[in-house]
């Protein structure tokens, strides 16, 4: 699915020059489900930025299904980025202003999808995640796990190829955790690809994969037998 | 898509209650104002536009400039004999007429009333200017004798507006003339510079038997001469020719060692019908006009205070951008492009503007009556139609919308999600955007401050007009107007002597001058030595009039009825022989301090006992060497807008206009008094008669009105930018609770903070000051400059304004920092 080679990702002000990410190799195929871990500052929040094409290389190449990303105008990678890529945030990002149900449509709003179809998947992705009851409530109605399900359904209701998460449990106890663990396991089993920052060895552990990065380097790869 | 943006619009709005607040209420005052003064604007374009063939439909005016002062007089009146003229010399106009208004006496049931708006006409002037009609025919009016009346005049004359076949009588000149009802005219609208109740067509040679230079005079401006050309033809053309027509047609005056000629001064104009109203010249109007000036200066104002509405709106659409920026990073990451969310903004801007607008109509509703009746105007509020305002409503909606969202739409869609949606950056500061807010916050006080200014300076100058010492006593005077009547002509002194009688009734004078008369008066005064005769004011008044008028002498001595060579009473009509003598004999003068001067001598003592020669008879006879005998302090008669008259008065016991009663006690008896004694003596001239202090208000009406206008929208601006800095202080309080928790941990106290806040507002008002400062100064050192008579610019008015701005600032904003600086900081620390 993707591929970067040599990627490096340097931030500079006037007096102090960071290499967040240091000419990083990484494949990730479809159907994985890979977890980045390491501690803060490594670099693995840049890495997902970059994947996800919010944050562009500074040196390198990153090949996204086959076509070169690096170095590409933003209004292209909005392009690619709403067609193949869904986010799921520590801190949801889900709009106050709109319902349940809203939120979720907004991700198909800016697809070019029609209103009875976006109705049907809405409602699909939202029976997916269970959330279908509180289609109506407003975000700051419902407890962190259930808002995290709402951010996960917008996620998905796109159906796209790769699904980014950053530390999607971070903001939440551990019962409510595990669900959404679970829930992400759940949609990887379906085919979606899954990379997700995360700080919990536990809930590194539902992934295939697990990178672990110290300095803007990918120190280890573990694969877990499947 | 459109609808989720109005959801998310709208619950934006809902959700911050203060923001939407001030920028809705700020905006629709904006709003209001415009709409307002564009509905006063048009108005004012409009007038007489409506009548038939306006376009080609002129009046000819003279303007006046006098070679040897440079003193300018624009006059909407002219000289029958410059109408008559230009008809006969240019092929290209159709008709002219000459129309006069001699304030006739209307006569029925041998009861004399006042009449108002009655024109005469030596003509058919509803050929000219097509007035549309409830009855007759306009053509019937180009006969002598016959009469048009409106239908308010019919009915409040005849109690019908059926008066076609009806005979009209009225009396001018101390004779009866009967008119035959012609035509009933509709009444005319408002917005017209024509104030027509009745039309006569009389025969002006008849009329003027008794004096035919009135006909000849080319220095005598009593009526208007409206001229209509031929389709086609060119004004400007005609123009270019006067001044060789002038120089054709106005034959030399001499009169010993002088030649006069009436054209030297005077330039001719032909301006259009719809141009009169808001036309350079303004003097010898048949119904007050406007000037340009003050109808810019009022869109100009309300362009301002929608401006910092709108930088209002910008403002705080900046400030809150960070609680806007996480959902506009979601929506990135989703694949809005940047396009997209610059529409949004600028649609959520959009439907503020429509909020507002339907409050803004709201107002203009409610508060459309209260202002035309102020602005003495005819405004209407129609939204479809020619006068409509759907279209400017529309555009302004669609302006004020795109120009208030634009940047922060702008502003917002530059995000980098990246960046914004990172845990606990939710709130972080969006850099950039505060020295933009500044510049703008110092931008609307500068306008809010120059405002103020502004109107403080108007508001003195207009006090200061009404209260300023004339050089007269104006308590205490009732003035008689109506004593130039044929029937009165040689009963003033009579009347005066049973005036002086009434108890009450302290000094009794008979002028040709008084409280703001129109009466304007000039001769040729020529001064031994000098080669160009001097224009100086020339007035008649009796013995009395000095000290009815409160007039103070500062040299010499003022007139005495025992000495004949103070008295000038001349025959009316004319007689050859007596002005003959006087030119002969000589006269007695007192002239006024101004007139000293221009003559030039040194001081006014040096003036006692000189000599001049003035055009006091007819040309033919010469000058009349004078004496000065007297000096009396200026005095201003008129309104302190137009410039301070040198004045030569003469002495004469008939030929007076006014009647000026100086009393003590109640006004209303000395009044009724006054009119018993008057009515002793016809009942053919109406007693018409008004205190000082009334002529006085009523002359500075207008200027109050638009002090008082201006002081609103300067009010309306400052509220406006205080709206903004609420809001802006709210948001920043907000903001920096944080930074204000730490402050309050290490120890700072309410107090400091408080200073902290205030300062931090405090500063842009300051820096506002000094950019409003220098150009309300320069602004208004150019109004008071059109003032013969003005308050000086001192630093008050610059202080007083500084001072408020600061106070609103200080006070909407501390009400804020102390709430903010009393929170417990650990609840503000524990949240971020």
């Amino acid at each position: 699915m993707l591929s970067m080679r040599e990627l490096s990702r340097v931030y500079r002000t006037e007096t102090v020059e960071t290499t967040a990410l240091d000419k990083i190799d990484l494949d990730i195929a479809d159907g994985e489900f890979v977890a980045i871990m390491g501690p803060s500052g490594c670099g693995k929040s840049t890495l997902l930025n970059v994947l996800g094409m919010l944050d562009s290389p500074s040196s390198g190449s990153y090949v996204f299904d086959g076509v070169e990303v690096a170095g590409l105008p933003e209004a292209k990678l909005a392009n690619i980025r709403k067609q193949n890529i869904g986010f799921i945030f520590q801190s949801f990002n889900l709009v106050d202003e709109l319902s349940v149900r809203e939120n979720v449509e907004l991700a198909l709003l800016y697809h070019d999808v029609a209103a009875a179809e976006r109705r049907r998947r809405v409602d699909e992705v939202m029976d997916k995640v269970g959330i279908a009851h509180r289609a109506r409530h407003r975000p700051s109605q419902l407890s962190g796990g259930q808002q995290q399900r709402v951010a996960v359904a917008r996620a998905l209701v796109g159906n796209p190829q790769l699904i980014l998460a950053d530390e999607p449990t971070g903001n939440l106890d551990t019962q409510h955790g595990e669900e959404v663990m679970k829930m992400i396991q759940a949609l990887n089993r379906e085919g979606s690809t899954i990379v997700m920052v995360t700080h919990s060895p536990a809930h590194a552990d539902y992934a295939g994969r697990v990178v672990n990065m110290l300095d803007g380097k990918i120190l280890i790869e573990r694969r877990r037998a499947a | 898509m459109w609808r989720n943006y109005l959801t998310v619009g709208i619950r934006a709005l809902a959700k911050n209650r203060t923001y939407a607040f001030i920028n809705i209420l700020g905006l629709a005052i904006g709003m209001a104002a415009c709409l307002m003064i564009l509905l006063f604007v048009r108005y004012e374009m409009s007038y007489d536009s409506w009548i038939p063939h306006a376009d080609d439909t002129y009046q000819f005016q003279s303007w006046y400039h006098d070679h040897v002062t440079g003193e300018e007089a624009q006059l909407q009146m002219t000289p029958f004999a410059a109408g008559e003229a230009l008809k006969k010399d240019f092929p290209q106009v159709e008709q002219a007429v000459y129309a006069w208004n001699n304030n006739p006496v209307f006569f029925a049931n041998g009861q004399a009333t006042a009449t108002k708006d009655y024109l005469f006409t030596a003509g058919n002037l509803l050929d000219v200017t097509e007035l549309p009609l409830a009855a007759g025919n306009r053509a019937d009016m180009g006969k002598v004798g016959n009469a048009a009346v409106s239908q308010a005049e019919a009915i409040r004359r005849f109690g019908t507006d059926q008066v076609v076949g009806k005979t009209l009588t009225l009396i001018s000149k101390g004779q009866k003339w009967d008119f035959k009802i012609v035509a009933v005219m509709k009444d005319l609208p408002r917005n017209s510079h024509l104030r027509i109740n009745a039309l006569v067509n009389l025969d002006i040679h008849s009329f003027t038997a008794k004096e035919p230079q009135a006909l000849t005079c080319w220095g005598c401006q009593n009526g208007w001469v409206y001229a209509r050309l031929r389709p086609g033809a060119d004004a400007k053309a005609i123009e270019r020719q006067l001044p060789a027509w002038e120089k054709r047609n106005i034959p030399d005056q001499n009169s010993g060692e002088a030649h006069f000629n009436a054209g030297d001064d005077q330039d001719w104009h032909l301006v259009r019908l719809r141009d009169i109203h808001l036309g350079k010249a303004q003097g010898g109007a048949m119904s007050p006009g406007n000037d340009r000036t003050t109808i810019v200066t009022f869109a100009v104002i309300a362009l301002l205070i929608l401006g910092m509405a709108v930088v209002n709106f910008t403002n705080l659409a900046t400030a809150r951008a960070s609680q806007r920026a996480r959902e506009v990073a979601l929506r990135k990451v989703l694949g809005a492009t940047r396009r997209q969310l610059i529409a949004q903004f600028v649609g959520e801007s959009i439907i503020v503007a429509v909020v507002a607008m339907v409050i803004a109509l709201a107002l203009v509703e409610l508060l459309i009556r209260p202002f035309a009746a102020f602005l003495d105007a005819d405004l209407k509020l129609t939204y479809f139609g020619s006068g409509g305002i759907a279209l400017p409503v529309l555009l302004l909606v669609l302006i004020v919308g795109v120009l208030g969202g634009l940047y922060p739409a702008f502003f917002l869609s530059r995000f980098q999600p990246a960046q914004v949606l990172k845990a606990n950056q939710s709130s972080a500061e969006t850099p950039g955007s505060g020295r933009l807010r500044s510049v703008l916050v110092v931008g609307q006080f500068a306008v809010s401050i120059g405002l103020i200014i502004c109107a403080a300076v108007i508001y003195a100058q207009t006090v200061y007009a009404r209260t300023v010492d004339p050089g007269y006593r104006r308590d205490h005077i009732l003035q008689v107007e109506e004593l130039s009547r044929y029937q009165l002509i040689d009963k003033g002194e009579a009347i005066a002597d049973q005036v002086r009688r009434i108890p009450g009734v302290d000094v009794v004078g008979l002028t040709t001058i008084g409280v703001a008369t129109d009466n304007q008066n000039n001769t040729g005064v020529m001064v031994p030595g000098g080669s160009e005769p001097l224009t100086i004011g020339n007035y008649t008044v009796d013995e009395g009039f000095k000290d009815a008028m409160g007039l103070t002498l500062i040299a010499g001595r003022w007139f005495d009825p025992n000495r004949p060579m103070d008295d000038m009473t001349l025959p009316f009509p004319i007689e050859p022989e007596t002005e003959k003598a006087l030119a002969a004999r000589g006269a007695n003068i007192v002239i006024n301090e101004f007139a000293a001067k221009r003559m030039g001598f040194k001081n006014p003592a040096d003036a006692v006992g000189k000599s001049v020669r003035a055009a006091l008879v007819e040309n033919e006879y010469g000058l009349v060497p004078v004496t000065i005998v007297g000096v009396v302090r200026d005095s201003r008669f008129r309104s302190v807008k137009l410039p301070l008259d040198p004045i030569l008065f003469q002495n004469a016991n008939s030929g007076h206009s006014h009647m000026i009663v100086r009393f003590h006690g109640d006004p209303a008896a000395i009044r009724a008094a006054v009119e018993r004694v008057w009515k002793g003596f016809t009942n053919e001239v109406p007693f018409t008669a008004k205190f000082s202090d009334d002529i006085v208000q009523e002359l500075y009406k207008a200027e109050d009105a638009r002090a008082k206008t201006f002081a609103a929208f300067a009010f309306l601006s400052v509220i406006v930018g205080c709206l903004g800095l609420f809001g802006l202080a709210a948001f920043t309080a907000e903001r920096r609770t944080k930074e204000i928790g730490i402050r309050k941990v290490l120890g700072a106290r309410v107090r400091d903070i408080v200073r902290l806040l205030v300062w931090q507002f405090s500063k842009p008002v300051i820096v506002a000051n000094l950019i409003a400062w220098p150009i309300a100064w320069w602004v208004m050192r150019g109004w008071l400059n059109g003032f013969d008579t003005r308050i000086s610019l001192g630093p008050t008015p610059f202080l007083l304004a500084g001072g408020l701005a600061l106070a609103i600032a200080v006070a909407t904003v501390a009400g804020h920092a102390i709430r903010v600086a009393r929170s417990n900081p650990i609840h503000a620390l524990r949240y971020e």
